[in-house]
C-alpha cells in the first residue's frame, strides 16, 4: 500500500505552493521546509521504486516535487527551495553509501533538470501554470518532461562516468536516467500541480453525489489495477494491460486534470510496486528491460490522457463563460430594449434574441428569414433597409440604419439596427451579427415635443386674436351697459309715475349717443385690420391651409375629425396678409370643429377646397358635418355679439369678415345636408385690395 | 332708517355709463353722486352715514381695487359693489375677499345691480351701527382709572373679588369699592353688561395668573 500513500506525500509536499497564495511573510519559510520534507520522502520512494541491482530508480521522485515546487512559487524564492532541497538530498543519499562528489554531483544535476523545466515553463505560459489549458499541457510535456530531463540527462551521466559509479556506459546511464525523470514528471507535477495550486477549498464545494463517484471510481482502479499488474501473473495476455484505460478516461473525463493525474499516479505507482516485487507482466525480463518497458507503457498513457483531460477542461470552462457572457448580454439586452441577431450565410440559419423577437413580433420558434424580417419592415422603409443590407454585404463593413417596423399587430416602432459582417477562414462572409435598438420611446419624445411647438405656435396666434376680441369686448360694454342702464331706467319711471319729458328726451339721446358710439367702435376692427396690410405679399392658399391643418393637427386628431382637401391645382397666388388669412382658417375651423361635438365620432369630417373663381378670385370652403346654422338666423351669423356657442363671444365670424372684406372679398354660409359650409373669396389681383367698408 | 342717512355714489370714467347708471338708480328711489375717478371720490368729503359704491374696475389712475384698498386704510365704512367690462376671475375673486359685496360684468342686468347695492347698504348700516356701539363703549371705559380698568379686566373673566385681591394684591375690601365704581361709570348693573361693553370696545380680558 506504500504505493498509494505516495501521491499524497506528493502533494504534501507542494503545500508549498498553495502558501503561495496568501502574502505571508513566513511563506518561503514554509514552502523551504515542505520542499526539504517531500525531496527527502520522494528520494526515500525513488529508492524503494529501484529494480535491483540497477542503480537507477524506475521512477526518481524528487526532480519532479523540486519541479512542481519551482512551478507554483515565485521566482524570487527559487533560490530558498533549492537551499533546502540540498540538505534532503544529502540526508537521503548519506544513507545508501554514495560517496559524497557523487552526491554533489546528483544534486547539481537533479537542480538543472527542475530549474530548465520551471523555467521554459513558466517563461512560456502566461499567467499561474495550470494544467487546465491543452496549450499549457503541451508545453509543459515538450519542456518540463522531455526536454529538461533529455538535458540534464547528459550532465548526470556525465557525472556518474567522471566518478566511476557503478559499471553501466555513458549511454547507458543517460537513457536509464532520461526515461526515469520523464515518467516522474508526467506522473508527479500534474498530481502535485492541479491538487494544490488552488489550495483546497475546492474540496468543499463538491456534492455528495461527486464524491461517491471519486471513490467509484479511485475503487475501480485499485482493483483493476491489480488484478491487472498483480494478480493475473506473468504469462497474462498482455492485452489485458489496457484493462484500466477506460477508468483512466473516466477519470479524465469527469474528473478533468485533477482526476487524470490522481488515476495516471495510482497506476504508475502500482505497476511499478508490482513489477518491482515481481508481479505482473513486467516483470519477466531483466531489471533493465523490465524497468525500461513499465516506463514506456506508463509515458505512452500518460501523454494522451493529460492532453485529453486538458481539452476537456478548457471546452467546459469555455461553455462556462460563454454562457456567463450569454447571460449578461441577455441581461443587458433586456434592460436596454435591445435585439441580438446573427444570420450564419454558411449554415443557412438566423437567430434572435427573446427580446428582439419581441420587439419584431416573431414567434419564440418562428424560422426567421429576409423576407420574413422585411416583411415587419415599415413599407416605406422597406426597400432602404432592403438595399443597405445589400450593400454592408458587398462591401462587408459595418452598418447603421435607422428605420421603422410595422408590426402585425398594427403598431409601429422604430429602431436603429448596427451590425457587422464576421468572416470566415477564406475571407468570405460567414455571418452577420448585429443589435438593433428600440428607440420608440425616444422617437416619440421628440414628436411630442415638435407637437408641443407647433401647439405654442398656433395658441400665440390665437391668443393675439383673443386679445382682440378682449379689448373690443371692453369695448363695446361701455356703451352697451350705458344703453341698457338707460333703458332699465326709463322702464322704471315710466312703472313709477308721470314721467318727466324731459328727463326721457335725455335719455334717450344717450341711448342713441351710445348706440352710435358702439357702431363706430365696430367701424374701428376694420382700421385694426388695414394696419397689418403692410404684411401682404404674395400667397398661395393652399399653402396657407396646409400650414394651418399642420398647426391644428394635435386639435382635429384629439377630436377624432378627418381632413379631405380638395385643393384646386395651379391656383392663383393673392396678395394677402398670410398670418390674417391664417386666422380666418383658424376661425373657421375651429367652429367647424366646435359644431361637430355632437356628431357620432365616424361622421365627424371637415372638406376644405379651393378653386378659381373666373380667374379674379379664389375661393375656398369649408364644410363640416355639425348641427348646421340656424336657418331663421341665417343672416345674423356674421352680426356682432351673435354666439350659438354657450360660451362664445360673437366676434369669431365678425373678425374673419372684417379680415376677408379688408382684403376686398366676400364670406358667406349656406347650410347643406347634414352641416355647414363657409365660403370666403379672395381677389387676384392687385386692385382689388382698395377699402371696401363691409 | 330714512333715506337721508344713505348715499350711492357711481365711480366710472365712462361718461355715458354714469349717466345710464345715474339715471337707473334714481329710478329706484336713490339720490346718486357720480364720479369720473377714484382719485375725485376721494377728495369728496367723508359722509357720515352708510354708503354704496359702485366702483368700474378699469379706469384710468387709480383702478377700482386701487380705490378699494385705499378706502380700507382710511378706515371708512363703503360698502362696493364692482363693475367690469370682461370679467376675469383673479380680480373678482380678490375684490370679495377683501369684502366687495359684488362683482357684476357689463353689461348687467338692472334688478341685478339694484338689489346689489341695496345689500350693500344694509350691510354699511349694520357696521356704522356697531361702530357706534363701540365707539361708545370706548368712551364709557376710557372714564375708568388705570386701576378700575384692572380690575374691569379681571372681573370679566369671572373672578371674585378675593381673588382679584389676590392677583393685585390688595384688599378684598378694595376690590369691592372699584367694582362699584366700575359698574357705575360704565352703567350697567350686571357682570354679563360688563362683558358685553368689554367685547364691543374690544378690551382684551386679564390674564388668570394662577
Amino acid at each position: 500500500m506504500r504505493a498509494i500513500a505516495q501521491p499524497l506525500d506528493g502533494g504534501m509536499s507542494s503545500r508549498a505552493g498553495s502558501e503561495q497564495g496568501r502574502l505571508d511573510y513566513y511563506r518561503p519559510f514554509f514552502a523551504a521546509l515542505l520542499v526539504f520534507a517531500a525531496y527527502y520522502l520522494g528520494a526515500k520512494i525513488g529508492f524503494a521504486l529501484t529494480f535491483r541491482p540497477h542503480p537507477v530508480s524506475v521512477l526518481w521522485p524528487p526532480n519532479s516535487i523540486l519541479l512542481a515546487a519551482l512551478l507554483l512559487t515565485p521566482v524570487r524564492i527559487w533560490w530558498v527551495l533549492l537551499l533546502a532541497a540540498f540538505p534532503a538530498h544529502l540526508a537521503a543519499q548519506l544513507q545508501s553509501n554514495v560517496p559524497p562528489t557523487m552526491i554533489l554531483c546528483w544534486f547539481i544535476s537533479n537542480s538543472c533538470e527542475a530549474l530548465i523545466g520551471a523555467a521554459c515553463v513558466r517563461y512560456l505560459i502566461d499567467g499561474p501554470v495550470r494544467f487546465n489549458r491543452l496549450g499549457n499541457v503541451g508545453i509543459f510535456i515538450c519542456f518540463a518532461a522531455f526536454l529538461a530531463p533529455f538535458l540534464s540527462s547528459f550532465v548526470d551521466a556525465a557525472f556518474v562516468t567522471i566518478n566511476h559509479w557503478g559499471e553501466d556506459s555513458y549511454w547507458q546511464v543517460w537513457r536509464i536516467r532520461f526515461t526515469s525523470n520523464i515518467l516522474a514528471a508526467l506522473t508527479l507535477v500534474p498530481l502535485i500541480v492541479t491538487w494544490v495550486a488552488d489550495g483546497l477549498a475546492w474540496l468543499g464545494k463538491i456534492r455528495r453525489a461527486r464524491f461517491l463517484e471519486a471513490a467509484l471510481l479511485l475503487l475501480a482502479l485499485l482493483s483493476v489495477n491489480t488484478i491487472v499488474f498483480y494478480k493475473l501473473g506473468t504469462t497474462a495476455d498482455s492485452a489485458l494491460l489496457y484493462l484500466p484505460l477506460p477508468l483512466l478516461i473516466w477519470a479524465a473525463v469527469r474528473f478533468g486534470s485533477r482526476g487524470a493525474s490522481a488515476a495516471i499516479c495510482t497506476l504508475t505507482f502500482l505497476a511499478i510496486w508490482s513489477a518491482g516485487h515481481g508481479y505482473g507482466p513486467f516483470s519477466t525480463r531483466s531489471a533493465e528491460e523490465n524497468a525500461l518497458s513499465i516506463q514506456m507503457f506508463l509515458i505512452v498513457m500518460s501523454v494522451p490522457l493529460l492532453l485529453l483531460a486538458a481539452v476537456i477542461e478548457e471546452r467546459s470552462k469555455g461553455a462556462l463563460t460563454l454562457h456567463e457572457r450569454e447571460e449578461r448580454i441577455s441581461l443587458a439586452a433586456e434592460s436596454g430594449d435591445l435585439a441580438f441577431w446573427t444570420i450564419d450565410f454558411e449554415r443557412k440559419e438566423a437567430w434572435m434574441s427573446e427580446k428582439g423577437r419581441a420587439i419584431f413580433n416573431f414567434g419564440s420558434d418562428e424560422p426567421l428569414s429576409r423576407e420574413l424580417f422585411l416583411s415587419r419592415v415599415h413599407p416605406e422603409d422597406r426597400k432602404i433597409v432592403d438595399e443597405a443590407i445589400d450593400r454592408a454585404r458587398a462591401s462587408s463593413q459595418t452598418f447603421e440604419l435607422e428605420y421603422r417596423l410595422l408590426r402585425p399587430d398594427g403598431e409601429t416602432r422604430w429602431l436603429i439596427s448596427r451590425g457587422r459582417y464576421g468572416h470566415n477562414d477564406r475571407g468570405g462572409v460567414r455571418e452577420l451579427i448585429g443589435v438593433a435598438i428600440d428607440v420608440t420611446a425616444q422617437v416619440n419624445a421628440n414628436l411630442q415635443l415638435r407637437l408641443q411647438r407647433e401647439e405654442m405656435a398656433r395658441m400665440s396666434r390665437m391668443s393675439s386674436m383673443g386679445e382682440l376680441t378682449a379689448s373690443l369686448a371692453h369695448e363695446l360694454n361701455q356703451p352697451l351697459s350705458a344703453i341698457a342702464s338707460n333703458a332699465a331706467a326709463g322702464r322704471r319711471f315710466l312703472a313709477q309715475s308721470s314721467p318727466e319729458l324731459k328727463m326721457f328726451d335725455e335719455l334717450l339721446a344717450d341711448v342713441a349717443a351710445d348706440a352710435r358710439r358702439a357702431g363706430d367702435i365696430i367701424h374701428g376692427i376694420h382700421d385694426f385690420m388695414r394696419k397689418s396690410e403692410g404684411t401682404r405679399r404674395l400667397v398661395n392658399l393652399n399653402e396657407i391651409i396646409l400650414e394651418v391643418l399642420r398647426l391644428l393637427h394635435s386639435d382635429l386628431l384629439g377630436r377624432g375629425t378627418a381632413v379631405e382637401t380638395r385643393l384646386g391645382p395651379s391656383l392663383p397666388s393673392v396678395d394677402a396678409d398670410p398670418v390674417q388669412l391664417q386666422q380666418v382658417l383658424l376661425n373657421l375651423l375651429m367652429n367647424s370643429l366646435e359644431s361637430m361635438q355632437s356628431t357620432p365620432a365616424a361622421k365627424r369630417r371637415i372638406l376644405i377646397s379651393t378653386d378659381c373663381e373666373a380667374d379674379s378670385s379664389v375661393v375656398t370652403s369649408v364644410r363640416d358635418y355639425g348641427g348646421g346654422l340656424p336657418e331663421e338666423d341665417m343672416d345674423k351669423v356674421f352680426t356682432h355679439f351673435y354666439s350659438t356657442k354657450p360660451n362664445g363671444m360673437g366676434m369669431g365670424l365678425t373678425i374673419v369678415r372684417s379680415i376677408i372684406e379688408a382684403h376686398g372679398g366676400k364670406l358667406w354660409a349656406e347650410n347643406v345636408d347634414e352641416g355647414a359650409r363657409f365660403f370666403f373669396t379672395v381677389p387676384v389681383t392687385r386692385k382689388s385690395e382698395t377699402r371696401e367698408v363691409a | 332708517m330714512s333715506k337721508a342717512n344713505k348715499l350711492v355714489c357711481v365711480v366710472d370714467d365712462d361718461q355715458s355709463v354714469r349717466r345710464g347708471l345715474g339715471r337707473l338708480l334714481k329710478s329706484a328711489g336713490y339720490a346718486p353722486e357720480t364720479f369720473s375717478s377714484a382719485e375725485d371720490y376721494l377728495a369728496r368729503e367723508i359722509f357720515e352715514g352708510s354708503i354704496c359704491l359702485v366702483l368700474d374696475v378699469r379706469m384710468p389712475g387709480l383702478k377700482g381695487p386701487g380705490l378699494q384698498e385705499a378706502l380700507e386704510k382710511r378706515g371708512a365704512c363703503e360698502q362696493i359693489v364692482f363693475l367690469t367690462g370682461h370679467g376675469d376671475v383673479p380680480t373678482a375673486t380678490r375684490a370679495m375677499k377683501k369684502g366687495a359685496v359684488d362683482f357684476l360684468t357689463k353689461p348687467f342686468d338692472d334688478e341685478e345691480l339694484i338689489l346689489a347695492v341695496k345689500r350693500a347698504l344694509e350691510r354699511a348700516e349694520e357696521q356704522l351701527r356697531r361702530r357706534g356701539e363701540r365707539r361708545e363703549a370706548r368712551r364709557r371705559i376710557e372714564k375708568l382709572t388705570p386701576r378700575e380698568f384692572e380690575v374691569f379686566r379681571f372681573v370679566i373673566i369671572g373672578l371674585l373679588n378675593k381673588q382679584i385681591a389676590a392677583e393685585l394684591h390688595t384688599a378684598e375690601k378694595t376690590i369691592k369699592v372699584h367694582r362699584g365704581r366700575v359698574m357705575q361709570k360704565l352703567g350697567v348693573t350686571s357682570v354679563p353688561d360688563l362683558v358685553r361693553i368689554s367685547q364691543r370696545a374690544g378690551v382684551s380680558p386679564a390674564r388668570h395668573a394662577a
